[in-house]
């Protein structure tokens, strides 16, 4: 059972602060650099049949300690893969012995201080991988037996260990195990309550669900976590809100995607307060070329919608007014088209203190697209330029508008000097990392930690840091997007000159931690 | 040219719109077609699989002929200028019913946007707005120049201007859509409905030109439904339609009265 967590805040000691001063930049550019990689999700037989096309995910993260980032690839038809960061954007490829995975995940989940591997599989439970020192066992977690596609890590009822959440993309089940008389006994939205040693306990919220992300934070600021289901075709969304009696089936938003691909949290207006970006299938020109590619695929769509569906075919980027209530301001903000888009993620890329947006997309699908050639959904990833929290514009001047078919993504300081790169997971094509060039702006990065807990990398806590320019909220956290894993670091960037003021860390416990020895472009790592 | 509307003894009518569109003596008729077609429409959609769009063409044109049987009354009573104005605000009528069908589909029987096609339209929406509306704009400025001046009708002229502008906008891309679409092998997409300059997606709504514009914040203009907008345009065009006729129609009684 759910219980809160939102304990009154008290100020929590902390054992040690060390700062890393940031490496200088080498290069300065108005452009980001792209850097091919020797990986790639494959299709069995070159083809896509069913839901290949759905790719695979990335993650980031520090897995031997080395203060570099590395990079986890999950893959369909081909070995999964580590790529170990050696600095300058050199990696070092070790294939891992294992196909048809989904998500990653990088979680401390035995609490040991090491980050393991956790991947979903397109037709089993989540696989766990333990950590030691860079050599991985893999592990079983006892009860955890459903087939899952999308997962989030978190503390859900505030006993401090990591629980997990995975939820099934039951179309696939259902297509590729038609004969399976015990399907619908599989799948479904599953709480995994961590009761310690690997042992969960399993608490089945809904079997009906075809999710394609999954969100866990608060949306109702109780203090307490709570869940985001994105459901893919005409399925809505299910949120579960954390309430002291249970689980109670939400629908705090006056409109959610139709067919949500991706879900991503971040404050893109410095407010203080979370939103969340849910990516969809829009057309994202209205070029007659673009329309034309995409007809076909329109007259496939529902006929009939429900009397108030509260589903809307865009993307939604859904902010909270001071009183918490939540509203749609998508369109408004011209992020309601990006193609046919999948992961999407915030990050300052230009470091003038607003988080910007970048989506990835393209389709490869036998039956929609067959007009096109390889029946490929050609499209360019759409990279959103946040103007002060007002407005997004696309921003071609980046660079970042590449047209191979994107599925997964994560930002990371790859190289160290502060700005955020983004390594992007693609479907029949190479992997990319997209070196962060761009000159503006300073940066701060916070990983937090809390050893001697079971939940060492503080998953959950939120980072706020305060400025002369302006006030930024960042979130912990493992997990988000489309079957992608987040690094367990806060970036945040600010305008050349800022003053920093003070960093307030509300650790999960919601004991809080302030400090003011701030310097601009270092790397803190705070431990409690 | 005959310019009596109506006999100098009879009195003003209150409303000289609803004057001129009684079917006075050709009743008979339109009580006779209106059935024959409603009855054709059923027949074919029960036993020849009529769609929806060829049954109202049925009943359209069976009641053709009573309807020209009433225009030519009304040229023969009132004059071709008059009888001109009765054509456009009949025919400006029965699209209203259309734009009205549409917009109870998607709101009231909660149709998709692409589905919401009215009576009429699902033969080919583009088709039958292109051509509807630069008919009605040649018989208003028809009527414009025949005589009928006053402020609503230079409204109304623009409104079925720039009405005829989005409409041909949309009739473009329609057959530039339908050519590339053919250019790949794809022959059985509608391609119809599509967003025109203004409202939701519209070139208004998505062109760079216009991003961060004061364009881009006006209600409505950038963020209604194509369904909604013309339903709303069309409103508005009906509006203009018959305060212009009835300021017109007024003026002819106030001097046939005065007689």
């Amino acid at each position: 059972m759910p219980a809160a967590n939102a304990n009154a805040a008290a100020s929590a000691p902390v054992a040690g602060m060390k700062v890393h001063p940031l490496s200088t930049r080498s290069v300065c550019d108005e452009a980001f650099a792209a850097h091919t990689l020797d990986f790639e999700v494959a299709t069995p037989d070159g083809d896509i049949n069913g839901f290949e096309s759905n790719g695979s995910g990335v993650g980031a993260g520090d897995l031997n300690g080395d203060g570099l980032p590395d990079l986890v690839f999950a893959n369909t038809a081909g070995p999964a893969a580590i790529f170990w960061n050696e600095g300058d954007f050199q990696f070092r490829k070790e294939e891992l012995g294992y196909k048809n995975l989904r998500a990653v995940a990088l979680v401390d989940v035995d609490a040991d201080g090491q980050l393991d591997i956790v991947f979903t599989q397109r037709y089993g439970p989540p696989l766990y991988f333990h950590n030691d020192a860079g050599s991985f066992t893999r592990i079983n977690l006892t009860n955890v037996y459903q087939p899952a596609y999308s997962m989030y890590w978190a503390d859900l009822d505030g006993d401090g260990r990591l629980d997990l959440v995975a939820a099934s993309y039951n179309a696939e089940l259902s297509k590729d195990r038609t004969s399976d008389f015990f399907f619908k006994y599989l799948g479904g939205v599953i709480v995994y309550y961590n009761k310690g040693e690997n042992v969960f306990e399993p608490q089945k919220l809904i079997w009906d669900t075809q999710a394609l992300a999954l969100l866990v934070t608060d949306l109702n600021n109780d203090g307490r976590p709570d869940i985001w289901v994105g459901n893919d075709f005409d399925l809505a969304d299910q949120i579960w809100l954390n309430m002291p009696e249970g689980w109670q089936a939400a629908m705090p938003f006056p409109h959610i995607s139709h067919s949500t691909m991706g879900l991503v949290m971040g404050d893109v207006n410095n407010d203080g307060r979370a939103d969340v970006f849910a990516s969809d299938m829009k057309p994202y020109d209205i070029g007659i070329k673009t329309w034309t590619e995409w007809l076909p695929l329109m007259e496939t769509m529902r006929k009939i919608v429900p009397r108030n569906d509260p589903q809307l075919d865009e993307n939604m980027l859904l902010t909270q007014d001071p009183s918490g209530k939540w509203q749609e301001v998508g369109r408004a903000m011209r992020v309601d088209a990006s193609g046919w888009s999948w992961a999407a993620q915030f990050g300052d890329l230009d470091q003038d203190g607003f988080l910007d947006l970048y989506v990835v997309n393209g389709m490869i699908d036998k039956t929609f697209f067959r007009h096109l050639p390889k029946f490929e959904l050609v499209e360019q990833n759409q990279a959103f330029h946040n103007d002060a929290g007002r407005d997004f514009m696309t921003e071609p001047k980046w660079n970042l508008a590449a047209s191979a078919s994107g599925r997964s993504q994560v930002m990371s300081d790859l190289n160290g000097d502060g700005r955020l790169d983004i390594v992007v997971s693609n479907l029949r094509a190479p992997a990319m990392i997209y070196e962060n060039r761009l000159c503006s702006g300073e940066s701060l990065e916070v990983a937090l930690r809390m050893p001697g807990t079971q939940n060492t990398f503080a998953l959950g806590a939120t980072v706020q840091l305060k400025t002369s320019k302006g006030t930024y909220t960042r979130e912990m956290r493992a997990t988000g997007a489309h079957l992608a894993g987040n690094e367990p670091v806060a970036h945040f960037g600010f305008p050349s000159g800022a003053v920093l003021q003070s960093l307030l860390i509300r650790w999960p416990d919601g004991n809080t931690t302030e400090t003011s020895d701030l310097t601009p472009h270092t790397f803190i790592e705070v431990t409690r | 040219m005959i310019h009596t509307l109506e006999a100098p003894s009879q009195p003003k009518p209150s409303s000289p719109v609803l004057s001129l569109l009684n079917p006075r003596e050709t009743t008979k008729w339109f009580a006779l077609t209106v059935p024959i077609g409603l009855l054709c429409g059923a027949f074919g959609i029960a036993f020849m699989k009529f769609p929806l769009w060829a049954a109202v063409l049925a009943l359209l044109v069976a009641v053709m002929p009573a309807l020209v049987i009433k225009w030519r009354a009304d040229g023969m009573k009132y004059g071709k200028r008059i009888m001109l104005i009765s054509i456009l605000l009949t025919a400006q009528g029965l699209h209203s019913v259309e734009h009205v069908a549409q917009w109870a589909e998607y709101h009231v029987f909660n149709f998709t946007l692409r589905q919401s096609n009215g009576l009429l339209s699902p033969a080919n929406a583009e088709w039958v707005h292109f051509v509807w509306n630069w008919v009605v704009l040649f018989a208003i400025i028809a009527i414009i120049a025949s005589g009928m001046r006053n402020i609503w009708a230079w409204i109304l002229l623009f409104v079925a201007v720039t009405h005829t502008i989005e409409h041909s906008y949309s009739f473009i891309r329609y057959l530039q859509i339908l050519s590339e679409l053919g250019s790949m092998g794809v022959t059985n997409i509608s391609a119809q409905g599509l967003p025109g300059i203004l409202g939701r997606d519209g070139w208004l709504a998505r062109s760079p030109l216009t991003q961060g514009t004061i364009w881009c914040g006006i209600p409505g203009l950038t963020t209604a439904e194509r369904l909604d907008l013309h339903f709303w345009w069309n409103v508005i065009e009906m509006t203009f339609t018959v305060l212009a006729s009835h300021v017109y129609l007024s003026a002819k009684f106030k001097v046939q009265s005065s007689k």
